[in-house]
């Protein structure tokens, strides 16, 4: 009876063991694309989500004082519904991309960048503020319109400029030749599937 | 070094259409639909007969859809007074009723058509936001009765 349990026993470690090398060899597959997703949200916060041009323009108080001046409740509602649309749009999309980038931060940076502790404990607190300000914005704009939290949003643009800095540091042995491989490898995989 | 020459030609016919063809177009928003409608709605190329002549079709195509990311940017980034006042002199240079120019705007929502194809989804949805109100703004002055507003109310007078 006992050299029955031990047999078992010994049956589910080597099932176990089996298991868990065949997730490791998915994770390391796994690892490309959370490269690459994160590659692709670094440039996307940069280009699309963080430039001046862009928060500014949605926040633009001018805009809230043209349909004011119109004194048309029903013209400030709907500017106003509009506004919040897109700022909660905003803040979602920047919130998408730095979970990305975290997932990066996670996993593959700390194979290959060339990371402090000091630097990944900063940034690790950073992207919990982050997120954390994101989620409060949210809650903001959702309730108390798109004007509701200027300093927070100027928080989200500065916080997330930061973050993308230092994964830009941290992506720096990842050149465009090899984010374009992996990009073709996942198209590759993704046909042959 | 082909893909910088290639690029020195995109520059040089997007510059010969800048100062030939859009010199005279000069609102964004008239630029905006004048470079739309030069693409091929089932390919996404754009074709300019005048330019064809001069340069190679691919280059042609490049340098428009370039200009049209320029006059899409310079929408955006407009302010709702500014779009707003674009919209009632595009509609006067239409010679469309401006009644009919709202419901049809606002049913067809050909604005949605316009934008480049590579533009991102939340800079589209931001103009097309705009478009709305705009459109809303415009509906507000036609149902207006004809007094005296300030010029930077939106409830101005249409066409005044």
């Amino acid at each position: 009876m006992i050299q029955l349990v031990l047999y078992l026993v010994l049956g589910a470690a080597f099932l176990a063991s089996l298991y868990a090398f065949a997730r490791r060899s998915a994770s390391a597959e796994g690892g490309a694309q959370i490269i690459l997703r994160a590659r692709q949200a670094l440039s996307a916060l940069q280009a699309d989500l963080l430039p001046p041009q862009v928060f500014e323009r949605i926040f633009a108080n001018g805009d809230y004082r043209y349909i004011i001046s119109a004194g048309d409740p029903a013209l400030t509602a709907m500017f106003l519904s509009e506004r919040r649309k897109i700022a909660l749009s905003w803040v979602e999309q920047i919130r998408r991309q730095i979970v990305s980038l975290r997932e990066f931060h996670l996993g593959s940076a700390r194979l290959h960048s060339q990371l402090s502790p000091r630097v990944e404990a900063r940034l690790a607190f950073e992207f919990f503020t982050l997120l954390c300000v994101c989620r409060f914005l949210q809650l903001a704009l959702y309730l108390r319109g798109p004007y509701a939290a200027p300093r927070m949003v100027g928080r989200v643009v500065a916080v997330a400029s930061r973050v993308c800095a230092t994964s830009e540091e941290a992506m720096g042995f990842l050149s465009a030749v090899k984010v374009d491989r992996l990009a073709g490898k996942s198209a590759h995989k993704m046909t042959a599937l | 070094m082909n893909n910088v020459l290639k690029r020195t030609d995109v520059l040089q016919a997007a510059d010969d259409l800048r100062r030939r063809t859009l010199a005279s177009i000069a609102r964004p928003l008239d630029r905006l639909i004048y470079l739309a409608s030069t693409r091929d709605y089932n390919t996404g190329f754009y074709y300019h007969d005048g330019l064809a002549s001069r340069f190679a079709q691919e280059v042609v195509c490049e340098a428009l859809a370039d200009c049209h990311r320029e006059a899409f940017q310079e929408l955006v980034g407009a302010s709702l007074e500014n779009l707003v006042a674009q919209m009632e002199a595009y509609i006067a240079s239409t010679q469309t009723s401006p009644h009919d120019f709202v419901v049809a705007w606002k049913k067809l929502e050909p604005y949605r058509v316009a934008v480049p194809v590579d533009s991102d989804t939340l800079t589209s949805d931001f103009l097309f936001s705009n478009f709305r109100i705009a459109l809303a703004i415009l509906q507000a002055r036609l149902n207006t009765p004809r007094t005296a507003a300030p010029a930077s109310s939106p409830h101005r007078l249409l066409a005044q």
